[in-house]
């Protein structure tokens, strides 16, 4: 990992940068990015209360979703990546804690990171929130799917293999008969996920 | 009639940017038309954005989880290689760079339970606390304090009248030149000690005096300087400095110097309030307050402003002077034993000045005669002390 200027990355213009690179899907940066906040994430959760798989779990899903919203475009970032990434993670960490304890928690804070109120925190995980429900709904709903359905979709959308190597391999006899099979099989999809998706209470 | 299948193929096709021309303007007339068409297509988007969506939220997770793996194994080198090597390897050739597992283990316990310790810490050390002040305060409470003693000097503020009576005496005997009195702030008693104008009182009635004066029975007033204290046996002797004043006389007491028996008879005289009050009892221990051996405890009722009194025996030695009483006990008052006040005297003759030598009374007069002449003869020698203090 040799980015260029790998110093005082908490600076504004480095940020920009940072960002910028990110979306452009450069990995080192967010390999660089992921490394630089790493240690304050982890002094974080260990001081309240976390183990170090604690810090992994809660730092990776903080850095998800800035990365989601750097690969959106929709990052609105008032204040320093740092603060950010801060904010977003002890969001989570109390979630989880609270979720933990029968107690009312309070949370030991690193006065250095300043302000981690109105950082536009909050909105973004509640957001993610509602992604990560998304996403256990449709996990759940290509469970159901049954076979063939399920391998066919997940070849296709997730594991991104194309028409022909999914007709090999389902043993189609060409690859229309394959994408009609695949439109069938998202319209099952389509009625299972809306039907837990909506139902479920936001 | 289409399947809904179909649709999705055609969906499919115009996302993808595949329809041509024709067709694609007749597909978006017609969502444009139909609104349930068009929620349809909605309904093919959302799926699909989803499905990609998830897609690339496992692609990131699994980028970070490889981010993560990379950068724990920059930040321990040794970590992955040692793993692989024997174990006794491990500890001796990097016996620092690794945390132990015992103490790995309390760190996390540390960390995890760091507000419950300090918490009980804190308990702890109140409670320790609270029980050694506990304890303390018990303790204390059970002691014998000496707030049960209470020396007999008299706040004279408290009695306006007696102002009135003063200051009517003075115009009538001394006429006009003195000044106007000044309220005195207290008063004991004193009695004479010797023929040339010295007094007895009790220190505790001087204490802290800016001038004294001392009153007899027929109103006669003089001005009385301290001349000695002695704080621990609570005696003072103080000489009369006026000029008119010449003398006692004979004094009709003796001093005694030895020891007075338990069970003696014995009285007092002393000005708890205005006028000479007599007081009676028997002496019924030799020792005083909390067995201090200067003092005699007697059966006497005595008040404020008793102290400084002669305590006379039946033959009319003085054999004590009144000094106080215990507040908890039925009266028990206490008096300093006439043999430290010779002992003082004696000491304080060596060096007293020419002019006015130290003489105590040798004899007595008292010796025989019944009480009331006994009262008669004496309460010329008793006397009034006033302590003016400043402002």
């Amino acid at each position: 990992m040799s980015r260029g200027n790998p110093t005082s990355s908490s600076l504004t213009p480095t940020d920009d940068a940072l960002i910028a690179a990110i979306r452009t899907g450069d990995e080192r940066a967010l390999a660089h990015l992921y490394r630089l906040h790493w240690p304050m994430v982890s002094h974080f959760v260990l001081q309240n209360s976390g183990s170090e798989d604690d810090a992994q779990d809660v730092y990776q899903e903080g850095v998800m979703v800035f990365y989601e919203k750097v690969r959106d475009g929709s990052l609105e970032l008032s204040c320093q990546i740092k603060t950010y990434l801060y904010a977003v993670c002890r969001r989570l960490w109390l979630k989880r804690l609270t979720s933990k304890s029968r107690f009312g928690v309070r949370l030991l804070d690193d006065e250095e990171h300043g302000p981690y109120l109105n950082t536009g925190a909050e909105e973004d995980v509640l957001a993610a929130e509602e992604q990560d429900r998304r996403f256990n709904t449709m996990s759940e709903a290509l469970n159901h799917l049954g076979e063939p359905c399920r391998s066919l979709l997940e070849g296709f959308y997730l594991l991104d293999k194309s028409m022909q190597d999914l007709t090999a391999e389902f043993g189609y006899t060409n690859a229309d008969n394959a994408k009609n099979q695949k439109y069938k099989c998202l319209v099952r999809l389509k009625k299972l996920f809306f039907a837990h998706y909506k139902e479920e209470p936001i | 009639m289409m399947t809904e299948a179909d649709y999705y193929a055609l969906f499919e096709a115009y996302a993808d940017g595949e329809l041509a021309g024709p067709a694609r303007a007749s597909l978006e007339a017609r969502m444009a038309a139909d609104p349930d068409f068009a929620l349809r297509y909605a309904d093919f988007t959302e799926l699909t954005g989803t499905l990609r969506a998830y897609r690339q939220r496992q692609q990131a997770r699994e980028q970070l989880r490889g981010i993560h793996a990379a950068m724990l194994a920059a930040e321990t080198p040794e970590a992955a290689p040692a793993a692989e090597q024997p174990a006794k390897l491990t500890h001796t050739v990097n016996p620092m760079l690794r945390i132990s597992r015992t103490e790995r283990r309390l760190r996390e316990f540390w960390s995890g339970h760091r507000a419950t310790v300090g918490v009980a810490a804190s308990v702890a050390v109140m409670a320790v606390f609270a029980t050694l002040l506990g304890l303390d305060i018990w303790r204390n409470s059970h002691l014998p304090t000496p707030s049960g003693y209470q020396a007999l000097r008299r706040e004279v503020e408290r009695i306006k009248k007696s102002q009135k009576d003063l200051k009517l005496t003075l115009n009538t005997q001394l006429g006009k030149e003195t000044a106007p009195v000044v309220a005195s702030k207290f008063s004991g008693t004193g009695f004479a000690l010797t023929s040339e104008g010295y007094l007895v009182t009790s220190f505790h009635v001087i204490q802290g005096a800016d001038s004294v004066l001392i009153e007899g029975r027929n109103h006669q007033r003089y001005r009385a300087e301290p001349v000695y204290s002695d704080v621990k046996h609570d005696l003072a002797i103080l000489r009369i400095t006026d000029k008119k004043f010449t003398g006692f006389g004979r004094l009709p007491y003796a001093v005694k110097s030895g020891q007075a028996d338990l069970g003696e008879r014995v009285f007092t005289l002393g000005y708890p309030r205005e006028d000479v009050v007599y007081g009676e009892g028997s002496l019924s221990a030799r020792s005083g307050f909390e067995g201090d051996t200067a003092f005699y405890q007697v059966s006497i009722p005595v008040n404020p402003g008793n102290s400084g009194g002669p305590l006379l025996d039946e033959r009319g030695n003085l054999i004590g002077v009144v000094s106080g009483r215990q507040n908890d006990a039925q009266s028990a008052a206490f008096a300093t034993k006439s043999s430290y006040l010779v002992r003082l005297v004696d000491s304080l003759a060596a060096t007293a000045k020419a002019d006015a030598p130290y003489h105590l009374p040798r004899y007595g007069q008292l010796a025989g005669s019944g009480r009331p002449q006994q009262l008669k003869k004496l309460q010329d020698y008793v006397f009034v002390v006033k302590v003016y203090e400043k402002d």
